[in-house]
């Protein structure tokens, strides 16, 4: 298998397995703020804003590999 | 009789909107990459046809200055300066006790900041964080945006080569802007950490031989099981605060990469579906970027204040 091949595979599965964590963290992070929203409806602005906050911290691990796939194909 | 409508406009109107977009949404599916993979060779014209989206990471040159070379991305960070000077300007020059329509909207957003700040910070606190974080926010806010606006990024101009340049990229998606912004933040927080506790006390936050040298001092005075066990407790507490010093160092890594990150991803994601299907498949996209360079500007900012008041705040030191 050749190198260009190589770092094709690479890419995909680096963005691939990448985005499978912080993608179940924004999950459990959104499933959490439902469930306070459910319970206190009135607390809509607090809980959302730090469920933003919580999902942007959550994203940066999916945009790191993002980086990493990115630099693969037009880097390296 | 009430003129009968959709949306204030008259029926024609909005029929000839209906059509406008229907035409634009069928030659931009025909014209991107999709319709030529689809249908093979149309035969249309050339201008409608959007080439492979060629992405470069490292910024390219526009002209030197003796020796220093000024790159697209630093000519449009200059040009968020200018738009936020010439729009501080605007609205403080005939600043009046009852706002016009422009200053009360940028006193929303600054207003909305400083709740932001004092909330997280508390009040005092919060006033003298406030210059910093907004700065730190406007300016992400405005490279994000402004390399949204309709022919930021139509300008080509020939290079040394003879390659088509980009006269103007947005400066997040070069990697020496947040690296830049994320070591200001970081010197800000040290700063300040060292400035409320003294330079002692604020190492003293890393270097933790406390409960170590208490320790040892109890093995030397007899007590064997006090002392190992409070030996064993230090050692941990060594480590815990190397670790910390560790995190504190990382964080400039990670604001970096994910101001990076984030914006040189947007980047290509809407050159990618340019590509696909040049008009109708970027304009989600475009939603999207405008949402995420937002949200990035308060996560930069919102994330120094934390910081900021972590570093500041005066730890109860728990007696052994």
């Amino acid at each position: 298998m050749d190198a260009e091949t190589m770092k094709m595979l690479a890419a995909g599965l680096c963005m691939g397995l990448g985005a499978i964590g912080p993608g179940i963290g924004i999950g459990i992070l959104a499933m959490g703020a439902m469930q306070a929203l459910g319970r206190n409806p009135e607390a809509r602005g607090p809980i959302m804003t730090n469920m933003i906050l919580g999902i942007a911290f959550a994203e940066a691990v999916a945009i790191y590999a993002l980086v990493v796939a990115v630099v693969l194909i037009f880097v390296a | 009789m009430p003129k009968k409508g959709c949306l204030g406009c008259s029926f024609p109107v909005v029929i000839g909107v209906l059509v406008v977009l229907l035409a634009l949404t069928v030659i931009s599916l025909l014209s991107g990459a999709l319709g030529s993979s689809f249908f093979g060779d149309l035969g249309l014209p050339n201008w409608l046809s959007v080439g492979a989206p060629h992405v470069q990471l490292p910024a390219e040159g526009i002209f030197h200055i003796g020796d220093f070379t000024v790159t697209n991305t630093l000519l449009a960070s200059w040009l968020s300066i200018i738009v936020l000077v010439v729009l501080a300007w605007a609205v403080t020059h005939r600043i009046r006790l009852i706002p016009s329509r422009l200053q009360s909207l940028i006193e929303l957003a600054l207003e909305w900041m400083l709740n932001l700040c004092q909330d997280v910070a508390g009040e005092k606190n919060g006033r003298r964080f406030f210059p910093i974080v907004t700065t730190i926010f406007l300016f992400v806010l405005m490279n994000a945006w402004l390399s949204l606006v309709p022919g930021f990024g139509s300008i080509l101009i020939t290079g040394a080569e003879g390659e088509p340049i980009y006269l103007l990229r947005g400066a997040n998606t070069d990697i020496n802007m947040p690296l830049a912004l994320a070591l200001i933040s970081f010197i800000f927080v040290e700063y300040l950490g060292i400035r409320s506790h003294g330079g002692l006390g604020y190492m003293k936050k890393f270097i933790r031989v406390g409960q170590f040298s208490r320790g040892v001092g109890q093995l030397f005075r007899g007590k064997l099981r006090a002392g190992f066990g409070r030996l064993f407790n230090g050692a941990i507490d060594i480590f815990v605060g190397a670790l910390e010093a560790l995190s504190e160092l990382v964080r400039v890594l990670s604001f970096t990469f994910r101001l990076f990150g984030n914006m040189t991803g947007g980047e290509i994601l809407i050159l990618m579906m340019i590509f696909l299907a040049p008009w109708i498949l970027a304009i989600p996209f475009y939603g999207l970027e405008l949402l995420v360079g937002l949200v990035q500007a308060i996560i930069f900012g919102g994330l120094t204040l934390v910081f900021a008041t972590v570093a500041v705040a005066h730890h109860e030191e728990e007696s052994a």
